[in-house]
């Protein structure tokens, strides 16, 4: 057989039929639901007297209406009675559809791509779909997670187990070489997306690969495959090893006794072919790398903290001057002005992005026995995370240097929750999108790493968190 | 899904161009349960068909009685442009609508629209606007829509020969969604599953508590 990439072997191993169109009908062996339209899909069923084929092999998970105060209180503790409405829907409709649900008062309750890999739910070689554009994070377990449509694509894969797609094209970005400390995860894939563009990455399906990603735990990983989606890409993985080996061993859905052995046979043929050919490759310089932060409305308006905000009147394209125009007056910025001069309102530290517990931990090193010169939140990605958070006492560093220490839900990263920055304040974040009012309506988000945010907490503007560090 | 072919309705003309999906299903609209009697008829283009006071706004066409049986509507361009809200498409069914009939559409608003059983047809501008006109003239008039010989017949009998792709259809005239063309293959997903499963006996299940 001709070499084969880690993504195309995956693919191949789900394809059922293939369409004249040239369309693959691939099978789903995980899907996960969350709140957002996925009633939609369910109401649409519902109409055409239509289940769901597998319930065993789909997980409703409320994560991006639920308020993280008030959880002891259940609904009641929901005040906005139309986000209540939303959190009741899926309650309701996995009840409905016998699916297995993980809902607010569950102690594995969090955010999807957050507890899949925690449950052992995203493993090496699966297909695993849900109705969120974060989905590929589970790449990050060597599992080809793709992101679903909310009404006709969730409709289908709940009453099917499987998914029309078309084959995507392969793109490698290789990071050699080692981070400098302080360089997180999060600098990586902003550095990557600054480079290609919020569209660089359409229409292929990456594999991160080099020395640094090899060297990088599964959060960081994880960190990395889930912004996949601010390059355009759907897809984004890493080839599973030892690391994947390890944080997968003992989890609750993770193979055991005689299928742990076969179970590693297989993972460990799954890596791309030394000689597979990608349809594209790009490669960078993991020394040359820093921390980075986004100044404007878009995730490819980032650079590094010791750098600037852009002049617009320097840019000669015409489309990129305007954009960059009107997002420095959707900023409130002015042109030229140095990124640690940029004062902050308010941090928020959390999404699936970035709140697993490594995140927490390098937060934490930053504040602890600090005060920040600012409020925020502090909304763990899991209630798992969170009772490892305060078993290590990184709670009390966040309560002592003045941050909340919320319960586990998407909250601040779209505030579909009702968590909201308010309008003209400005937060220091460790999302994954700064459009304009993706945090609310007028809000300014400047997305960075964990211990960035942390380090703008203390100082109440954006710092460079080398400085701290040395 | 309802199978489409030969359809004879009452056509209304809505001669505003630029209909996003927004105005066909209103953002407040968006979080409420589709239930039959209570599904997104009253939702669709809200904002248009009533007052701020909730009341049908008398000049708007689709409150005119002669429009009450609409089975037809004759849009502007670029009809469902906008957000890809999956519901607008649901609006538009619930409201009683089988076709849109227009000079362009939102790309994914018609895919969403295709998908569950309502006939998308693009047609010249020309053509729209002498087709408003004889609606106007005429309150009330049907057309016909033959989906298998892809000809529609205005109010004055003119025929218009329209382009749909053979696969939309094909699935359109025998009444079926992407869900039944793939339960065509279920015998070829059963046999993969089964295989599946005996190959990586722990892919993970979940279990409701």
């Amino acid at each position: 057989m001709s070499p084969r990439t880690l993504f195309e072997k995956i693919w191949s191993d789900h394809v059922i039929v293939t369409s004249p169109q040239g369309e693959d009908l691939l099978y789903v062996d995980f899907n996960l639901i969350n709140e957002g339209q996925s009633f939609l899909a369910f109401d649409q069923l519902r109409i055409e007297g239509r289940s769901a084929r597998r319930p065993e092999q789909q997980l409703a998970v409320t994560d991006h209406y639920l308020p993280t105060i008030n959880r002891a209180l259940g609904p009641a503790g929901m005040t906005n009675p139309e986000i209540r409405r939303v959190v009741e829907m899926l309650d309701e409709n996995a009840a409905a559809f016998a699916l297995p649900h993980i809902g607010w008062h569950h102690r594995d309750q969090g955010i999807a791509h957050v507890i899949a890999p925690e449950l052992g739910i995203a493993q090496p070689g699966l297909l695993i779909t849900c109705n969120d554009s974060h989905t590929a994070t589970n790449g990050a377990c060597g599992a080809l997670g793709i992101p679903v449509g909310g009404g006709n694509q969730l409709r289908h894969v709940l009453a099917t187990q499987t998914v029309w797609l078309k084959k995507p094209k392969t793109l490698r970005i290789s990071i050699e070489g080692a981070l400098p400390s302080a360089v997180s995860a999060k600098d990586v894939i902003l550095s990557i997306i600054r480079e290609i563009g919020v569209g660089g990455a359409t229409g292929y399906a990456v594999e991160y690969a080099g020395a640094a990603i090899r060297a990088m735990s599964m959060e960081a990983r994880m960190t990395i495959c889930n912004m996949s989606i601010e390059a355009g890409a759907r897809i984004g993985m890493v080839a599973p090893d030892d690391t994947t080996f390890q944080f997968l061993a003992g989890r609750p859905n993770a193979p055991e006794g005689a299928d742990r052995p076969r179970a590693l046979a297989w993972w460990k043929t799954l890596p791309s072919d030394p000689d597979a050919i990608f349809d594209r490759e790009l490669s960078f310089d993991a020394g040359r790398l820093a921390p980075m932060v986004s100044w404007g409305t878009s995730p490819e308006d980032c650079a590094p903290v010791d750098g600037a905000v852009p002049d617009p009147s320097r840019i000669g394209d015409g489309d990129r001057r305007r954009h960059v125009e009107r997002a420095l007056d959707y900023m409130r910025l002015k042109p030229a002005t140095p990124l640690d001069q940029i004062a902050i309102d308010r941090v928020f530290i959390g999404s699936c992005t970035n709140s697993r517990i490594e995140d927490l931990r390098a937060a934490a090193r930053v504040l602890k026995g600090r005060r920040t010169a600012v409020p925020g939140m502090v909304s763990p990605g899991s209630s798992a995370v969170k009772r490892q958070a305060e078993s290590e006492g990184l709670d009390r560093i966040f309560r002592d240097a003045g941050l909340e220490w919320r319960d586990a839900g998407c909250s601040m990263c779209n505030g579909s929750n009702g968590e909201l920055v308010a309008p003209g304040e400005r937060c220091a974040s460790t999302t994954n999108r700064n459009f304009e009012g993706r945090q609310g309506r007028g809000a300014l988000t400047h997305i960075m790493s964990p211990a960035m945010v942390a380090a703008a907490a203390v100082f109440g503007r954006i710092t460079d968190v080398r400085r701290l560090s040395s | 899904m309802r199978p489409f072919t030969v359809l004879t309705a009452v056509a209304a003309p809505l001669e505003i161009a630029k209909i996003d999906t927004g105005m066909i299903l209103p953002g407040r609209f968006m979080r409420r349960h589709r239930r039959p009697g209570h599904d997104y008829a009253e939702a669709f283009l809200y904002d248009l068909r009533f007052d701020e006071t909730g009341r049908p706004r008398a000049d708007f066409v689709l409150n005119a009685p002669a429009y009450r049986e609409a089975g037809i509507l004759v849009t502007d361009i670029d009809f469902g442009c906008g957000s890809s809200r999956e519901g607008a498409a649901f609006a538009v069914m619930d409201f009683g609508l089988r076709a849109l009939v227009g000079p362009s559409f939102g790309e994914i608003f018609q895919v969403n629209c295709l998908q569950n059983g309502i006939l998308v047809v693009t047609l010249s501008e020309t053509i729209i606007r002498d087709i408003w006109r004889q609606l106007r003239e005429r309150p009330g008039a049907e057309m016909t829509i033959d989906l298998p010989n892809q000809i529609l017949t205005a109010p004055d009998g003119t025929a218009h020969a329209f382009e749909i792709s053979p696969l939309r259809k094909d699935r359109l005239v025998r009444g079926i969604d992407d869900i039944d063309v793939t339960l065509e293959h279920l015998d070829a997903i059963e046999a993969f599953e089964a295989k599946r499963r005996a190959a990586v006996p722990w892919l993970p299940t979940a279990r409701r508590e």
